[in-house]
C-alpha cells in the first residue's frame, strides 16, 4: 500500500518532463522536487522577460526569486526528510516483523524483580494451585489411605474367617462354619457383637 | 488369647514376627550392644502389661535428599518390589507395618518424606512426634551424607528432645565396590557417632539388609515405647495403670477403636 505511490511520484516526474517546463505548475504541491522549481523559475522568469524592463517588473522580479528560493529550500527539505521517514519506516517494519516471528517469547523477556515468576496462561502445565490446597488433598489422601488400610484388614479377617460373615445363606452357613475353627466359634460371636454395637454407635453419633 | 485382642487384625506375617533381639549392622555405630530385650519390657510383655503400646502406630519418618532412595527403600520393606523407575514423592506418603515383638503386636506407620526442597514446607508439618527419624543418604554421593545434618535437625526440632531414636541409612549399597563402600560406611560411622545416631548400609535393588535394619527399627522403637510407657506409669499410677489395663481386657474391640482413630489423625 506504501510502496506503489513511490513508483507513482518517479512516474510523475517521468510525466513532469515529457510535459515541459509548464507541467510542473499542474502537479500537487506535496509531490514538487527541486527540478519542477528550477521548471517554474525558467517559466516564470521568461514571462517576466517578456514584460519589459519596467523597474515596477524589476521589483517585482526579485521579490518572485525570493519566493522560489523559498521554495527551492522547502522542496528540498522536505524530500531529505521524506526520504529520512520512508528509511525509518522501513527499518521500523522490518522490527515489527522480526519481533512478531519471534512471538510469546517476546513477551516473557519483560524483566521482573528476582523473586517474581512469569506465567504462560497457555501453558496447561502451569502452577495454579496454592500450598493449602495440596496441604488438603494430601491430607485427604493419608485419611483416606488409612481407611483403606484398616478395610483392607477387615476384609482379609473375614476372608480368613477370623470374623464369621454377619448373615448367611443356608447354603454357605456349612462351608464357613467348616472354616471356622469350632474352638473359636463362640468368641467370635461374641467379638461380632461388640463390633456390630461399635459400629451402630459409631454411625449413631456421626448423623 | 491373641485373637481376643486383636479381633480385627489378621495374623501377622511370618517375617515380622520378632522373637529375639535384632542384631545391630556394625558395632561401630549402634544404639546399643545388647542382644535381649531389656528385663522390664521382656517381663512385661510376658505379663502382656505393654499398656496402649501395642494398640498405637507408632510413627517413623524417612528423611533425605531427593533421589536418595527413600521411597525404593520403603516400598522395598512393604512391598517387596524396587521400581527403576524414579518418581519424585509429592509432599508425603505412608505405609503401615504390623509386627509381633516379644509377643506384643506393634505397628508403624512409616512415613515417606519428600526430598525436593518445595515440599520441605509441607513433609516437615509430619514430622512430629516421631519415635524412630531415619536420615538416608546415598552411599555413592557424599554430597546426600553431608547434607544429612540438616535432615536430622529440621526433624529434631519438630520432637521432644531425647523422644525419637535416629537411625542413618545409607542406600544404594549395589552400586559399590567392597573398597568404595568400606570408604563411604566409615565417613558416614564418624557422622552416625556425631549424631548419635545407629548406622547401617543397605540397598533396596537387591534388598540387602532392608528387612534387618526395619526390623531392628520395629525392635528399638518398641523397646522404646514400652519403657517410656513403664516409666510413664510408675510416675502417675493412680491415672493411667488399672484404668487402661481393664478397659483392654474387658472390652477389646472398644479400646482399639477409640485408640487407632487418633492416632491415625496426628499426621
Amino acid at each position: 500500500m506504501e510502496e506503489p505511490p513511490v513508483r507513482e511520484e518517479e512516474e510523475e516526474e517521468g510525466d513532469g518532463n515529457d510535459l515541459g517546463p509548464e507541467g510542473a505548475l499542474g502537479k500537487s504541491p506535496s509531490q514538487l522536487t527541486t527540478e519542477d522549481v528550477y521548471d517554474i523559475s525558467y517559466v516564470m522568469g521568461r514571462e517576466l522577460m517578456a514584460l519589459g524592463s519596467d523597474p515596477r517588473v524589476t521589483q517585482l522580479q526579485f521579490k518572485i526569486v525570493r519566493v522560489l528560493e523559498m521554495l527551492e529550500t522547502l522542496v528540498s527539505e522536505g524530500s531529505l526528510e521524506a526520504e529520512e521517514l520512508r528509511l525509518e519506516r522501513d527499518s521500523l517494519r522490518k522490527e515489527v516483523q522480526a519481533l512478531r516471528n519471534r512471538g510469546p517469547v517476546a513477551t516473557s523477556e519483560v524483566s521482573l524483580g528476582s523473586n517474581k515468576m512469569v506465567v504462560d496462561l497457555t501453558d496447561p502445565n502451569r502452577p495454579r494451585f496454592t500450598l493449602q490446597e495440596l496441604r488438603d488433598v494430601l491430607q485427604e489422601r493419608n485419611k483416606l489411605k488409612a481407611q483403606l488400610l484398616v478395610a483392607q484388614e477387615e476384609l482379609q479377617c473375614y476372608k480368613s474367617g477370623l470374623i464369621p460373615p454377619r448373615e448367611t445363606p443356608g447354603g454357605r452357613r456349612e462351608k464357613d462354619t467348616l472354616v471356622t475353627r469350632t474352638s473359636n466359634a463362640s468368641s467370635n460371636k461374641e467379638e461380632k457383637t461388640i463390633i456390630k454395637k461399635l459400629f451402630f454407635f459409631r454411625s449413631g453419633k456421626q448423623t | 488369647m491373641k485373637s481376643t485382642l486383636r479381633p480385627l487384625r489378621p495374623p501377622v506375617s511370618r517375617d515380622r514376627i520378632i522373637a529375639s533381639f535384632p542384631k545391630w549392622y556394625t558395632p561401630d555405630a549402634c544404639l546399643q550392644l545388647k542382644e535381649l530385650f531389656h528385663g522390664q519390657v521382656s517381663s512385661a510383655c510376658e505379663r502382656r502389661d505393654t499398656g496402649t503400646v501395642g494398640l498405637r502406630l507408632s510413627k517413623v519418618v524417612v528423611v533425605g535428599d531427593l533421589y536418595v532412595g527413600k521411597t525404593s527403600l520403603i516400598h522395598r520393606f512393604c512391598k517387596n518390589v524396587f521400581d527403576r523407575d524414579y518418581k519424585a514423592t509429592i509432599g508425603v506418603d505412608f505405609e503401615i507395618e504390623r509386627f509381633e515383638i516379644a509377643g506384643v503386636p506393634y505397628s508403624l506407620q512409616i512415613w515417606d518424606t519428600a526430598g525436593q526442597e518445595k515440599f520441605k514446607c509441607i513433609a516437615s508439618a509430619y514430622y512430629r512426634g516421631a519415635q524412630a527419624i531415619i536420615t538416608a543418604f546415598d552411599l555413592s554421593d557424599v554430597q546426600t551424607l553431608e547434607h544429612t545434618r540438616q535432615w536430622l535437625e529440621d526433624a529434631l526440632r519438630e520432637n521432644e528432645p531425647g523422644s525419637s531414636i535416629i537411625f542413618l541409612v545409607g542406600t544404594k549399597k549395589d552400586l559399590l565396590s567392597g573398597a568404595a563402600c568400606a570408604q563411604a560406611e566409615t565417613e558416614a560411622v564418624r557422622l552416625a557417632n556425631e549424631m548419635q545416631a545407629e548406622f547401617w548400609a543397605v540397598s533396596a535393588k537387591t534388598g540387602e539388609n532392608v528387612q534387618a535394619l526395619f526390623s531392628r527399627v520395629a525392635a528399638l522403637a518398641f523397646e522404646h515405647s514400652v519403657l517410656q510407657e513403664l516409666e510413664r506409669r510408675s510416675s502417675a499410677r493412680p491415672q493411667v495403670g488399672d484404668a487402661g489395663l481393664i478397659r483392654m481386657e474387658g472390652c477389646p474391640s472398644e479400646a482399639q477403636e477409640t485408640e487407632r482413630p487418633t492416632s491415625l489423625r496426628c499426621c
